[in-house]
């Protein structure tokens, strides 16, 4: 890279660019914080209890909670026992949104997660690992007098996972169960004006279905979606970067081309990542506005994925080709030990995401967390997810002792006291990553507590078999190597 | 939870804690055979209601059926979770009380009582029988640029501020003055605190592959028997106070000053309570005699306490209870009737 920009540039305009980028990213900032609204919104729905009449009346099969063709309504299940009706007959109505309002190609996404009140009963207690099955449908219209169109219908089963805080006695009858939340739904395109959720619990003591689930009183939904106002602004900004992304990187190119040498690795990698960044940038999402394309979503999560990759791959080749072994420089094939694994990451994210959200394409009620996998999953993405929060902070004090140690002269003075900071730099770093790396070996090394569960998830099946050992390669054997290779080249340099 | 059903309890509501004759939330379930409020006719004929309510009644005819319901759903776990301790004992008290005993237990029954009407508005936005709720810019908190571009505040806020103008007014159109609408005011601004500080903050992660790269939170209301217990220990640590004035406006300070001042979240309360334990008509007081107890109890509900000392009969008595049932998560019960003998105590 000798002869690069920031190598001749005279430090006066140096700062001149770093200001104008500055002032940038504070414009960015700006723009957030003041002209757009928070990015998502959780509107809280309570379902309405209609009765199901159609047995009788051959009416829509859809009930609407309120409106002027508004089903016919439970106050309470009081109610249904003097009315002799039966659970099956009972339909949880849900309209979205709520009256007076429309939904918007603007809000992008819509995810519905759902809490249940459940009463507790001496006689009518909540069954251990009790699981509920719904029977769900969503449909949609885009005139307040239009007829509903289905969009899914599916059969879902979620387990339940409450808690009493009270004695079990005949004093606590009435009291609610502490449940957790359960994932619902997900849509990747808001393209309608309104939906319409209709739940059934449908009961089947012969099967076992939704028996021993206590005494249910109230379904109620959270729905999630971006705000409008906030998808202006970054579509805007999407808009705006870019041309700007778009014509750096042709300058770019251009400058390497005009050279009589070939363009050298870390040039070509420099290039990708403005490809990658570019291809996160193209504002694509416009056409959500005109198009139901509900795939948006798992095409943003892609897109995301490979600009992270691509990052990632950027650094470890941008270290290495300032660290590495002369023999090593400049090919590509000598860094297939480090961008190996973060292509295969990556492609095991791809899998996971494409596991959920591809799912959801057809079926926008399946949630991977409620199946037995998505739980083992769970597991294992919090501790990836703690590997990365130490790793990044790490990675942040290396940065922050690197900017010290620059900016201030050798040493500090407290009273008395010096204090050697480049050698404490030294040292600290030094000591950091070698406590980064025991603990990794220590927090990550086989427990004698899980002998026995490892058993147990061999017998999940063999697909999920497979996708725990996807998953455990890259936080166990890969991703802390890279680290510690790295970690030993810097602690040398 | 039909919209008329809604608004009939919030009348319920107004009715029980606002009529002259009959303040008292547990009427509620008496009342509850009042039939909809679906015609501005309606509001006329609720007694209790002074003038303005009766225009808020007419104008908000969905609100005032909807919440009616609620807020009978309301009281019921609120009593079942302060207690029916509590309740019994104010029951005998209360029943025929009149508006003029300022005590700690009007204090708990205005707090509630203004709680349970936020909370039924909350709870009735959120089912879509009401318009307006969080996106009602009238209402302070309502987003000023809409729906589409940013959401709607929280209902609770609606729910709060509906609180305010409904169950408020009547105390505000005597002027605010004397000391019992300044008890009054206080203790349903306390009541509506006892949810505002209560609320509960859940947050959902969605980034990628459920990641909490974006997450979301919003405010969920605590369960009103959460308020109920709330209510209850702030009845049990009320103060009592006195008028006094700072310059020209008047205020409410504790009786005695060795006490520290109350907050806006405790109850306060000008008169002692009278003695419960005998009938007393003038004060409206009905005695415990003839009062089911509790014999094991140590508490306000056994027998010890709630009979004064006089005791108790023990009656046998057979009754039918439903046995080895099988239940559905609703509505569907088979039973076999059981007969057993129970032994009910009673006040002297």
């Amino acid at each position: 890279m000798a002869g690069a920009i920031i190598e001749n540039m005279s430090t006066r305009k140096l700062c001149i660019v770093g200001g104008i980028l500055l002032v940038f990213q504070v414009i960015a900032f700006l723009v957030g914080g003041l002209i757009a609204p928070s990015p998502t919104t959780a509107v809280p729905y309570t379902s309405m209890k209609c009765i199901d009449v159609r047995k009788n009346h051959h009416k829509t099969k859809w009930l609407m909670p309120w409106g002027p063709n508004h089903c016919d309504k439970l106050k309470d299940f009081d109610e249904a026992v003097s009315r002799q009706i039966e659970a099956n007959d009972i339909v949880f109505a849900v309209h979205i949104p709520l009256p007076n309002k429309e939904m918007s190609p603007w809000f992008q996404f819509m995810l519905f997660i759902m809490q249940l009140d459940i009463a507790f009963k001496m006689d009518n207690d909540l069954k251990e690992n009790a699981e509920i099955t719904l029977d769900v449908s969503l449909a949609y219209r885009d005139g307040m007098f239009d007829d509903w169109e289905e969009i899914a219908h599916a059969i879902e089963i979620r387990k339940l996972k409450c808690t009493f805080g009270s004695p079990k006695t005949l004093e606590s009858e009435g009291r609610h169960y502490d449940c957790d939340f359960l994932p619902f739904m997900e849509i990747g395109s808001v393209a309608h004006k309104y939906y319409l959720i209709n739940i059934r619990l449908p009961v089947n003591e012969r099967k076992g279905i939704n028996v021993g689930i206590g005494e249910i009183k109230d379904i109620r939904l959270v729905g999630i979606h971006q705000n409008g106002g906030f998808t202006k602004v970054w579509f805007a900004m999407k808009t705006f970067l870019t041309p700007s992304i778009l014509i750096i990187m042709v300058w770019y190119w251009r400058r390497i081309t005009l050279m009589t040498r070939a363009p050298v690795l870390l040039e070509k990698v420099i290039f990708a990542l403005g490809i990658s960044m570019t291809f996160i940038n193209i504002p694509v999402e416009w056409f959500s506005i005109g198009f139901d394309w509900t795939w948006m979503l798992l095409f943003g999560d892609i897109r995301q994925g490979i600009f992270y990759a691509m990052l990632l791959s950027f650094w470890i080749i941008f270290c290495g080709e300032h660290m590495m072994d002369q023999n090593e420089r400049n090919r590509l094939s000598g860094y297939w030990k480090q961008v190996g694994p973060i292509a295969v990451g990556s492609f095991c994210l791809f899998i996971f995401d494409m596991c959920e959200r591809g799912v959801q394409l057809k079926n926008p009620f399946y949630s991977i967390w409620t199946t037995e996998v998505g739980t083992e999953l769970a597991g294992l993405i919090f501790r990836f997810k703690f590997l990365m929060l130490i790793t990044l902070a790490c990675a942040a004090m290396t940065v922050i002792f690197f900017i010290v140690s620059q900016v201030t002269e050798g040493h500090w003075r407290w009273g008395d006291v010096t204090i050697q900071v480049n050698s404490a730099f030294f040292t600290g770093i030094y000591g950091m990553w070698n406590l980064y790396v025991f603990a990794l070996m220590f927090l990550y090394a086989p427990s004698h507590k899980n002998y026995g569960e490892d058993q147990s998830n061999g017998d999940l099946g063999v697909s999920s078999g497979e996708e725990l050992q996807l998953t455990t390669t890259i936080t166990h054997v890969d991703g802390p190597t890279e680290v510690y290779k790295l970690a030993r080249k810097e602690a040398q340099e | 939870m039909s919209p008329e059903y809604f608004l009939r309890s919030l009348l319920l509501i107004i009715l029980a804690t606002f009529s002259a004759n009959a303040s008292n939330w547990l009427y509620l379930a008496k009342l509850s055979s009042v039939g909809s409020i679906s015609e501005e006719e309606t509001c006329e004929k609720l007694k209790g209601l002074i003038q303005r309510q009766v225009q808020m009644c007419k104008r908000n005819l969905e609100v005032m059926d909807s919440l009616c319901h609620y807020y009978k759903q309301c009281m019921v776990s609120a009593e079942s979770g302060v207690g029916l301790a509590l309740s019994k004992y104010i029951l005998g008290y209360l029943d025929h009380a009149r508006e003029g005993g300022g005590t700690r237990e009007a204090a708990f029954v205005y707090a509630i009582s203004s709680a349970g009407v936020a909370f039924a508005v909350t709870r009735a936005c959120s089912s879509g029988e009401l318009d307006k709720c969080g996106c009602d810019r009238t209402v302070q908190g309502g987003s000023p640029q809409g729906f589409q571009w940013s959401g709607c505040s929280d209902n609770i806020a609606y729910g709060v501020a509906f609180s305010q103008s409904f169950v408020d007014v009547r105390e505000r159109s005597k002027g605010a003055s004397s000391n019992r609408a300044l008890m009054n005011l206080h203790n349903n601004e306390a009541g509506r605190k006892a949810i505002l500080n209560n609320m509960r903050v859940e947050c959902k992660c969605h980034g990628v592959s459920g990641s909490c790269e974006f997450k979301t939170c919003w405010k969920a209301m605590p369960p009103f028997r959460k308020v109920g217990n709330v209510l209850k220990e702030k009845f049990d640590g009320a103060t009592e106070v006195e008028q006094s004035e700072i310059g020209s406006t008047k205020v409410l300070v504790p009786k005695n000053s060795q006490f520290k001042p109350h907050t806006d979240e405790d109850l306060v309360y000008l008169d002692s309570s009278p003695d419960f334990c005998d009938h007393d008509l003038k004060n409206g007081v009905l005695g415990t005699s003839g009062r089911q107890c509790n014999k094991t109890s140590k508490a306000i509900d056994g027998c010890e306490l709630m009979c004064c000392g006089r005791g108790f009969h023990t009656d046998e008595v057979e009754v039918v209870e439903r046995c080895s049932c099988k239940f559905h998560w609703c509505c569907s019960v088979k039973c076999k009737p059981c007969h057993r003998v129970v032994e009910i105590h009673t006040c002297r």
